[in-house]
């Protein structure tokens, strides 16, 4: 038994890896930031003597002393330090770098701002009416806004999705429409690294940038943007990035650390406390979801009408997509044959913590919301909650709720094999039934499908004078395990052994093209530009007359003969590729009847697969997907108070432990068509979304009771009961 | 800013000494410092001096006592967890010292620290309510021994005046004749704070009637919370049916629990009731 | 602003340092050192990731303020892999030995106990420590001692798989 295991393991088990906040440079600085305490404020004045007198402190810094413009992902209404005004608990209002951490924390301390509170709006439904405070003066001035003057005041980013009939008079001619609302918290993505970076301004007016930043060549575009330099002049370096999950595609505190470094003339190193992170960066969306699913007399679905009013926050900056939306919402309905669909997205700022992506943006709030309605709906008209799914599952060759010509469907395959799984685990972890009828026991379903997206990266293979190749690419490796991945198809393509591949990060001077980790691509782009890279390089060893060699001697004799010498491939791949995968849920809970306690004794995943460029990895995407979605349904959420984020630390955010795993048991359903050279589909945000609903679909068949508002607390349930009487 | 100086006294008294000004005044006790440290490191305490007490060796040990325990304050809790001692005398305790935090924090976090930390919601103050432990507290003026309940004022307070130490605590010997039993309902996740936390110790007649009993309730009020009337509508009889459900009755009403995160105060007083029922109906199925 | 020197043990060596105010030792370990594979999370002792070896015990370093400390035999992600991979001459009793921690560290590479590998150097400590207290733990056994370490990467099952075969490569069970 000996198994290679990751590329980037050793590295990581010996404490060798280096992550932005690792990075020390000579007569660096470290940093400290000063944030609001009020949602919504004038700023009046800002005292700075107190924080100077602090020995070691090197600059203090408000707005008015940063000559950047503002940033974002797409819209760009991001200050750098605020200005004139504050709009959330949180926001960046002085920055101070000192000798040492404890100095800067110190002087951060000492800085003195007076504020005016202003009214403040933490509501979106509230914030979408005309009357309504504003959050910015004008926010469709902001570079890549999408809204205009005649929009709505606080009006983020409005999308309609819409295919079929007229929705609302397929529903007024439904013997049943379903009119439910749905509730999901605001998140933290619960990567364990804090944002951290170190920026450096060179004398010469370069920049260099190491940053907990899954995307170097995206934040390299997104700063030069800000700092309104070339974006030649700036140079992200490699790091490994410690956990993402949507959470480090922004530029977030790089801006305001090169501020420093260009006041000071010094590398600065910036690394909030993870209370910052958790009260202050980029936390998932929350969202109120209503549901109308209308239903005809054979319990076929109709129409589906979703409408999400959703927090946006302060800034829009943190979303990536054109429409600066949430693309997931897309998915509302869509592993369904439905004739009418409409699905509106409406993001409104409000004076609260900007919101970002986490981890299949969007997906887990429509999918709690319409696989509830769909357990809804089966439960009322008297059907099995599975056999109403299959009953209406989308099947290969039909269309997609939104007209998406699937290559494939696989959702009933993948049902069953759930279903089969489930049977067998029947009866196991259901030690004791002799608990005084304290459990009652139950279980749920829920269907989720997603489509795979391309992108783009390049990939540079280096012969090395001993046979070896180093593999550069220009993405890190945030956990997905994607320079494993780049490491066995150039293994497998050149016949090598894993320890005759090494894959390196390149930083953003060196390789000239990503989209960066996200979205689920880099497997499909990482694959097929390894592979590509790989083709060349063996017609190079032809062009050299060394097709005949043994492989790394004749690799070896390459680099002998033309040292330095490499060959890259560039990828682009579709945006839209028809092709989806298909996840069913299936959760087996046990729910103390008198104090709503919710226990999931196991987890079954079912997921539709084609091929998989590293089994050990693609488990582990698999398996930490339905963890984090475990802790969505049961305990995560950024509790709000008076527009404050009050769930500010480790012990009241609590991300799941292994002390409360149930067990898991991942089925996957093989002989699926993938995209590229390995036929590859993408695995990373398919499991941690259809959980949610799973559980509270499984809650309602063991006590009869719908939790509609995540995370589904012992106390939420208790209430339920309470209510219905149970 | 000061860097605190971190002195480490190897006597009592030498410690007393610096903790009533002889050696600046400004001292903290250090006790383990896993409820301090994230004050510190936030700059919501700055002391001069942190007073170290792991070098007091009076301080330290568990020892048999009276057919009970005398537990020193700078007991760590995983040593707690893991003393043969205690796990004979009152299982309980050690069942108790485990669940707190988590291995790491056990590692550092004492006894004593525990318990002038006064959280309502920790775990080890309603079990050794229930036991009918009390503390010791020295300063160079002198030595008083109370009951824990009446150790605790409210949330984070004490009867500890700045130039005390609290020293050792004592369980019982008549506690380890009775059965003790603590729930924490922590529905969160095991390695939260409980929303309730129950510990009842009773002893009872070979025909299971209730001769003595003490309850507890953490986590459901300002401090630790002993209800008599609870203890009160349970002696006397056999603890089964009615008489376990209007012990948790009079739970319910003397709880004065307040909204957090781990649930609302309606909420925590049903709780209460819910789990002093099943600590009791434990307790009877074990006779 | 007034600092103090600190002077204590890490990774076996005497080491001597300027603190300044409310520094603690993951901090010092980090930046004053330059040990940087022991990481910072919480804060607050809740995650994990700035586990490392004191006194003959795991604690987080991000409670210990570096004064209290000073004298105090401190052991890291790199000692540990200083003693793994040959480095450390006369290891003080009571450390895992060399052994074991080469079996951890190639448990978590093999079994993909790790993905962003931001916990990983606090895991590798608490599994070390646990297999060196117990070496065959029950599955009820190692989940209590883990429960304080985060992962947010692997849903823990990469974890639970190493911990499994670290142990049973370092204490064979008696079965065939």
């Amino acid at each position: 038994m000996r198994t290679v295991g990751r590329a980037d393991g050793w590295a990581k088990v010996t404490g060798r890896a280096a992550y932005a906040g690792d990075v020390r440079l000579p007569g660096m600085l470290y940093a400290a930031l000063v944030r609001s305490p009020h949602p919504h404020a004038r700023l009046l004045r800002v005292v700075k003597d107190a924080a100077w007198s602090v020995p070691g402190v090197c600059a203090v810094l408000t707005g008015e002393d940063v000559p950047y413009g503002t940033y974002g992902r797409r819209v760009r209404d991001m200050p750098v330090l605020a200005r004139e005004v504050v709009r959330f608990a949180g926001e960046r209002v002085a920055a101070v770098a000192a000798h040492s951490l404890q100095a800067a924390r110190e002087a951060a301390r000492r800085v003195e701002v007076h504020y005016e509170p202003l009214p403040a709006v933490l509501d979106p439904e509230e914030a979408l009416r005309p009357d309504a405070p504003r959050v910015h003066e004008a926010a469709w001035r902001y570079p890549g806004a999408v809204v205009g003057p005649d929009d709505p005041p606080n009006l983020q980013s409005r999308r309609v999705w819409q295919y079929g009939e007229d929705v609302d008079a397929v529903l007024s001619r439904c013997p049943y429409v379903f009119d439910e609302t749905y509730t999901i918290p605001a998140a933290h993505q619960g990567y364990l690294e804090p944002h951290a970076c170190v920026a450096w301004w060179k004398p010469d007016g370069s920049v260099e940038v190491w940053a907990s930043n899954k995307s170097p060549h995206r934040l390299r575009a997104q700063l030069a943007a800000c700092l309104g330099v070339p974006a030649d002049r700036v140079r992200v370096m490699p790091v490994y990035v410690g956990g993402d999950f949507g959470g480090k595609g922004s530029p977030m505190d790089v801006p305001v650390c090169v501020a420093l470094s260009q006041a000071t003339g010094r590398p600065v190193k910036l690394v909030v406390d993870y209370e910052e992170d958790l009260t202050a960066a980029n936390p998932r969306h929350s969202a109120v979801v209503r549901v109308r699913l209308g239903v005809d007399g054979e319990g076929r679905m109709q129409a589906l009408d979703v409408r999400a009013v959703v927090d946006g926050g302060a800034y829009a900056a943190f979303k990536p997509v054109e429409h600066v939306n949430l693309n997931g919402f897309a998915e509302a309905g869509n592993t369904y044959r439905i004739r009418a669909v409409r699905i509106e997205s409406l993001i409104a700022y409000t004076n609260t913590v900007p919101r970002g992506h986490m981890r299949s943006p969007g997906s887990l709030e429509a999918n709690f919301a319409v696989e509830s309605t769909v357990d809804v709906a089966a439960r009322a008209l008297r059907l099995d909650p599975l056999e109403f799914r299959l009953r209406n599952v989308l099947r290969t060759g039909d269309r997609g709720t939104l007209g998406e010509p699937w290559m494939e469907v696989r959702g009933e395959e993948v049902a069953r094999a759930a279903l089969a799984a489930l049977r067998e685990g029947e009866g196991a972890g259901e030690e004791s039934t002799a608990d005084g009828g304290r459990w009652a026991r139950g279980v749920g379903f829920a269907f989720y499908c997603r489509a795979a997206h391309g992108g783009e990266t390049e990939v540079e293979l280096r012969p090395q004078p001993d046979g070896s190749v180093v593999v550069r690419v220009p993405f890190p490796d945030q956990g997905g395990g994607q320079h494993t991945v780049v490491r066995n198809v150039v293994q497998r393509e050149l016949a090598l052994p894993a320890e005759a591949v090494w894959v390196q990060q390149a930083d953003t001077e060196e390789l000239g093209t990503d989209s960066g980790v996200g979205g689920s691509r880099v497997s499909l782009t990482a694959s097929a530009a390894a592979a590509q890279a790989c083709a060349q390089l063996r017609e190079r060893l032809r062009q050299e007359g060394l097709e005949g060699w043994e492989l790394r001697a004749a690799l070896a004799e390459l680099a002998r003969r033309r040292p330095g010498e490499s060959v890259r491939a560039q990828v682009k791949v579709d945006e839209e590729l028809w092709m989806n995968s298909f996840c069913v849920q299936a959760a087996r809970v046990r729910v103390d009847r008198d104090t709503g306690e919710v226990r999931v004794d196991e987890l079954v995943t079912a997921l539709d697969v084609a091929g998989v460029l590293n089994p050990p990895s693609h488990r582990a995407q698999v398996e930490g997907g339905v963890v984090m979605g475990l802790g969505s349904a049961l305990c995560e959420e950024v509790v709000m108070e008076d527009g404050r984020v009050v769930s500010g630390n480790l012990h009241e955010y609590r991300l799941p432990s292994v002390s409360t795993l149930p067990r898991l048991r991942v089925v996957l359903v093989p002989g699926g068509r993938g995209w590229g050279p390995y036929g590859v589909k993408p695995v990373g945000e398919m499991t941690n979304v259809a959980v949610a609903a799973a559980v509270a679909n499984a809650v309602a068949d063991a006590v009869g009771v719908r939790v509609r508002r995540l995370p589904i607390s012992a106390e939420a349930v208790y209430r339920a009961m309470q209510e219905a009487g149970r | 800013m000061k860097t605190p100086e971190y002195v480490t006294p190897t006597t009592l008294r030498e410690a007393l000494e610096l903790l009533s000004g002889a050696g600046g005044g400004e001292a903290v006790v250090w006790a383990g410092g896993t409820g301090l440290g994230p004050l510190l490191r936030r700059g919501l305490a700055s002391p001069a001096v942190l007073l170290g007490l792991e070098k007091v060796g009076e301080l330290g040990g568990v020892q048999p006592a009276d057919g009970g325990l005398r537990l020193g304050a700078t007991v760590r809790l995983r040593d707690l967890q893991r003393s043969p001692v205690v796990a004979a005398r009152v299982p309980a305790l050690a069942d108790a010292a485990g669940r707190v935090g988590n291995v790491r924090v056990r590692s550092l976090a004492t006894l004593g620290g525990h318990l002038c930390h006064a959280d309502p919601a920790q775990d080890l103050p309603p079990v050794l309510v229930a036991l009918g432990a009390r503390v010791c507290l020295v300063s160079l003026r002198g030595t008083r021994v109370l009951p824990l309940e009446e150790f605790f004022v409210g949330p984070l307070q004490t009867v500890l005046s700045p130039e005390e130490l609290l020293t050792e605590v004592w369980v019982p010997g008549e506690s380890a004749s009775r059965n003790t039993v603590y729930a924490r309902f922590a529905p969160r996740s095991p390695e939260d704070y409980p929303t309730v936390g129950v510990a009842v110790s009773v002893r009872l007649d070979p025909d299971g009637v209730c001769q003595e009993a003490r309850v507890a309730v953490g986590g459901a009020g300002p401090t630790v919370l002993r209800i008599t009337a609870a203890e009160q509508a349970l002696v006397g009889g056999v603890l089964a049916g009615q008489r376990i459900r209007d012990a948790a009755r009079e739970v319910e009403a003397a709880v004065d629990p307040w909204d957090d995160s781990r649930g609302s105060a309606e909420y925590k007083r049903a709780m209460a009731r819910v789990w002093t029922e099943r600590v009791l109906q434990k307790l009877a199925d074990e006779v | 602003m007034s600092a103090r020197t600190v002077e204590l043990f890490v990774n076996g060596r005497r080491v001597q340092a300027p603190v300044e105010g409310a520094e603690f030792l993951a901090e010092f370990l980090r930046e004053r050192l330059g040990l940087a594979g022991t990481k910072v999370g919480c804060g607050i002792g809740a995650c994990g990731l700035c586990t490392v070896w004191m006194d003959g015990q795991v604690v987080s370093s991000c409670l210990v303020p570096a004064v209290v400390a000073a004298g105090r035999h401190v052991w890291t992600v790199e000692g540990l892999t200083d003693l793994a991979e040959g480095r450390v001459t006369d290891a003080p009793p009571g450390l895992p030995s060399p052994q074991l921690v080469q079996a951890v560290q190639r448990a978590f590479v093999q079994c993909e106990g790790l993905q962003c590998g931001i916990c990983t150097p606090g895991q590798v400590w608490a599994v070390c420590a646990l297999l060196s207290e117990e070496p065959r733990p029950s599955e009820e056994r190692v989940r209590e001692f883990l429960a304080g370490n985060l992962c947010r990467c692997t849903g823990y099952q990469g974890i639970l798989r190493a911990v499994r075969q670290a142990s049973e490569e370092w204490a064979p069970s008696e079965d065939p």
